[in-house]
């Protein structure tokens, strides 16, 4: 069987915030596989930090266990975990050329100056700086200066691999550049790696598996497809992708199918999920209650006035060419306002601000959620 | 909701944060297990503390209120009941607000002149460098020169054919203390002016403000935490303020200081000395808790280079360019008069009467002096590299760590800076005039002064220091398997170096010129420059006074270039400049 590079058991950190007990990181749960990339993805204080640094050993959590390679690690102290962490703002040491940045590691290890040579220029040279390892890390651009933080770590070969938003510093064009450069090294040296961002498609395009967290709970694990085309809760909806949420009262429940009162039009039946926090046998639809209909803008057409089952009517607020797409912003009948991205084809109609339309949901692209 | 990875939080308060988490919630092991380091340097410094710091003041306040065996106002009584009393505390309390007053309103010119205008690059440095001078001179050197001036037979007075005027008193007193100080408040207020933004300025000129509506409504507004921290800390240097008082008050104008000091030197009156500095330890440790409330636990520092691409500043009105110019060009003429005078009495016969050039004074000065400078010089070492090593202990666990007590231990190490030199002085003789701690007339109850009263500079340059280090500087060392024994020594030491090192220079400033505690502590066996010149000018002899004084301010000039060139090797490697300026350390 193959063994788990890291696991955590009900991992739990709860902070005294004046006198109030704060739950940082909630009952967390996760298996990571040898050479998996795992990212965190949250908004700001949703405890994806507090759990890396957990797992790194800079925060002891409150209850809970933490095991790395099968050994329990839950309170060994940082530098006996043999986790190598990139930090945010690089945390090069700025009185250290680039050389002894990277071979600080090796030399608190006790290696041998000749065994640490070699390593570091092999380091250097993965990351392609390896002409830089006598400047000083304020010598070397923002890019750079995250290559040496690499380097210095990998050049370790810890077990696991931590990264706390190791792109968020860089401009916009270098941080898609070093998405796929950190995602090929990791691959090729096959290293394990939690990867902490609130950056989504830094998430989708990089991630074997995404932990979704929301107020220290893990809200979904999924490969990216899955929690991108099956949320699991309103907020991994809506947090990925930009999902519409509508809210419409529920006339008909028939297995796994529901259907919804159009308000201004007929009816409109999807799919109705139910995500794996709720028992088997709860009750969590009901007849003439809401429940919330999660639809994304690329799976809405707009057509002109008719009125078929399944079709909301609408009133155009803003119409937006982009080039490949129009993008609408729609007022249903019940004043919710969706947003729609319609694929431009040539000589298509473009309907302008105030125009009587209908959206057509695509059903086997949306699904129903609890309210 | 805690945003617990909120960006905005600082790095260290989530480390602070951790800590207090792992003591709180980890079962209580006792810190001699979990952090032995921490508990060996935690037990060292309070040790130090009961002994340097709250024994002496305990036996002060025993001294002031225990008669007898028991608690009495006897002796408040009995010093309160004096006039000449009355008149001292009043006279402290008058001239401390003169000279708050007035220090503040030439440092704000001087540092709007330095900031604000664009006055001849030359005339700014030597702005500059002229508020440099008080810092590095013993704070009698402007009294000495006014009394040059203007004192019998003075130089000026002479000049302008003035015969019956006298320096002495209220009058001579807040001239030389608003001359000694207002370097004080040029460099709080120069570091607020500067980390204004010049967007600022720009905005409200774009709106149709004129210049002066600018300054009035803009400029002056924002500047008004540093003109508040200044004016409290001349308050504060004004009432401790003992070597001047004592050279320019005469009988006409007493102060607490000076009046201790004589009651205890004079009559031998230990109660009435300690009773006297009671009443001025309240008004200073007022102060000091209104400063601290003023700048909360905001630290003033500015790390330099940090705005590189900045815009200037708007420019000032012309009128008030011109009044400000007109104002700083006579006072840097005035203070370069006065170290001239010091430099050309220390050359004369006998100043006014014979002045025939000589070497006598400094002939005499390495004669007879030696012993005080290499005394002087000895002490200051010593206080320097003991209070240095202090410094960093106590500035390293209050920044970084947590633990019970932590407020305590900061106002604890802070105590006997914010406390008049006078008081710690007298406090001191009490306590350690009798076993079992007899230390009077040693070397070790000196540098114990110096110690635990100047270390606060170094404290205040090591935390602001690591505050502005990140603690993922230390963690990715620990990450990267090092011990934070390692850690420590190999990351945080090197990059605090260029704090601790302005520390240390200040340290040694302030034990080369300082006089107000040591007075009290110097003995036959130990004696220091500072209170030869005092001898001198009580003699009369200020010709003696005016070479001691320049011998002492070469040594220190000096030493500070030596440790200036320190600073600048120790941050040559990393561009991020760590340089901490005077007003940041509180001064």
């Amino acid at each position: 069987m193959k063994k788990s590079a890291l696991e955590l058991k009900e991992v739990t950190k709860v902070f005294q915030k004046g006198r109030e007990p704060v739950r940082a990181v909630d009952t967390v749960n996760l298996l990571v596989e040898e050479g998996e990339l795992v990212t965190f993805l949250g908004p700001s204080g949703c405890g994806k930090t507090t759990t890396l640094r957990m797992v790194a050993g800079f925060e002891l959590p409150t209850g809970g266990q933490i095991t790395i390679q099968g050994e329990d690690m839950t309170n060994t102290p940082v530098n006996k975990r043999g986790i190598g962490f990139v930090f945010q703002n690089y945390a090069l040491f700025p009185h250290m050329s680039v050389y002894n940045n990277v071979a600080y590691g090796l030399k608190s290890r006790g290696e041998k100056d000749d065994a640490i040579r070699p390593k570091v220029i092999k380091a250097l040279q993965l990351v392609g700086l390896q002409k830089t390892e006598n400047r000083y890390p304020s010598q070397l651009s923002g890019g750079e200066q995250q290559r040496v933080a690499l380097a210095r770590v990998i050049v370790m070969e810890p077990k696991l691999l931590l990264m706390d938003e190791p792109l968020s510093n860089l401009d916009a064009k270098l941080r898609l550049h070093m998405r796929t450069e950190i995602r090929k090294l990791q691959k090729k040296l096959g290293i394990t790696c939690l990867y902490v961002t609130h950056d989504q498609s830094e998430a989708l395009t990089m991630a074997d598996r995404i932990v979704v967290m929301n107020k220290g709970k893990v809200e979904q694990i999924g490969t990216p497809f899955e929690i991108y085309s099956n949320p699991q809760s309103l907020f991994v909806a809506d947090f990925i992708g930009h999902a519409n949420i509508v809210k419409l009262e529920i006339s008909a429940i028939d297995g796994e199918t529901l259907t919804a009162r159009v308000p201004g039009g007929k009816s409109y039946a999807a799919k109705a999920l139910k995500p794996d926090k709720y028992q088997k046998t709860e009750v969590i639809y009901q007849q003439g209650k809401q429940a919330a209909l999660i639809v994304r803008p690329e799976n809405i057409q707009v057509v002109e006035k008719s009125d078929d089952t399944g079709r909301f009517p609408a009133r155009v607020i803003s119409s937006i060419f982009v080039g490949s797409h129009i993008e609408y912003e729609l007022r249903l009948e019940n004043n919710m306002e969706i947003k729609a991205s319609v694929p431009y084809l040539t000589g298509m109609r473009v309907f302008e601000e105030d125009s009587e339309v209908y959206a057509l949901f695509d059903s086997s692209n949306s699904a129903f959620l609890p309210a | 909701m805690q945003a617990y990875d909120d960006p905005s939080i600082k790095p260290h308060r989530r480390y602070a944060e951790k800590e207090y988490l792992m003591h709180g919630s980890m079962k209580r092991k006792s810190l001699s297990k979990t952090d032995p380091a921490l508990f060996f340097a935690l037990v060292t410094v309070w040790l130090s503390f009961a002994v340097f710091i709250f024994l002496p003041l305990i036996r002060l306040l025993l001294t002031t209120f225990i008669v007898d065996g028991v608690f009495s106002f006897t002796n408040m009584k009995k010093v309160l009941g004096t006039g000449y009393n009355i008149k001292a505390l009043y006279g402290s309390l008058i001239l401390a607000t003169a000279v708050s007053i007035t220090g503040t309103f030439l440092g704000y010119l001087f540092a709007l002149a330095v900031t604000r205008t664009n006055l001849p690059k030359i005339l700014k440095a030597l702005l500059g460098a002229v508020t440099i001078l008080p810092l590095i001179s013993p704070p009698f050197t402007s009294s000495i020169s006014l009394t040059l001036a203007l004192g019998p037979n003075g130089m000026l007075l002479k000049a302008f054919g003035i015969g019956d005027f006298s320096i002495y008193g209220f009058l001579g007193t807040w001239i030389s203390e608003t001359l000694t100080y207002f370097p004080v408040a040029f460099m709080v207020i120069t570091a607020i002016l500067n980390t204004m933004s010049a967007t600022l300025d720009d905005a409200a000129l774009s709106l149709g403000a004129s210049r002066w509506r600018m300054f009035k409504t803009i400029t002056i507004p924002l500047s008004l935490p540093g003109i508040g921290n200044s004016v409290l800390l001349l308050f504060g240097a004004s009432l401790a303020d003992f070597a001047t008082p004592l050279i320019l008050g005469g009988h006409t104008f007493p102060v607490l200081p000076t009046e201790a000091y004589l009651l205890i030197t004079g009559m031998f009156d230990l109660r009435g000395g300690a009773t006297l500095s009671f009443l001025l330890l309240v008004p200073a440790l007022l102060v000091f808790f209104l400063q601290r409330m003023l700048l909360g636990n905001k630290s003033f520092v500015s790390v330099t280079g940090k705005n590189g691409a900045r815009t200037e500043f708007a420019k000032l009105p012309t009128a008030l360019t011109a009044f400000i110019a007109v104002i700083c060009s006579l006072l840097v003429v005035f203070i370069l008069y006065l170290y001239a005078i010091i430099l050309w009495g220390s050359f004369v016969k006998v100043w006014s009467v014979n002045n025939s050039f000589t070497l006598d004074h400094y002939i005499y000065v390495f004669k007879h002096g030696k012993k005080a400078i290499s005394d002087t010089l000895l002490i200051a070492v010593l206080s320097t590299v003991i209070g240095s090593v202090l410094a960093v202990v106590i500035g390293y666990v209050a920044q970084r760590k947590q633990f019970i007590g932590k407020r305590f231990f900061e106002f604890s190490s802070m105590l006997n800076y914010a406390l008049p030199g006078t008081v710690v002085g007298i406090a001191y003789i009490i306590a350690f005039n009798q076993r079992p701690i007899l230390l009077t007339g040693t070397l070790s109850i000196l540098v114990a002064a110096y110690v635990f009263r100047y270390y606060a500079t170094g404290i205040r340059s090591v935390v602001a220091s690591l505050e502005q280090i990140d603690p993922a500087l230390e963690e990715a060392s620990l990450s990267l398997g090092a011990s934070s024994v390692h850690t420590f020594t190999h990351v945080t030491i090197p990059l605090i170096i260029p704090a601790v090192l302005a520390g240390m220079r200040y340290l040694f400033i302030h034990c080369m010129t300082a006089i107000s505690a040591t007075i009290f502590l110097v003995s036959v066996r130990w004696t220091l420059l500072t209170t030869r010149i005092l001898e001198s000018m009580t003699e009369l002899q200020f010709s003696q006074a005016s070479a001691f004084s320049m011998v002492l301010i070469v040594i220190v000039f000096i030493a500070d270039a030596v440790m200036l060139y320190l600073m600048k090797l120790s941050t040559s490697k990393f561009h991020k400049s760590q340089e901490i300026s005077y007003e940041k350390v509180g001064a």
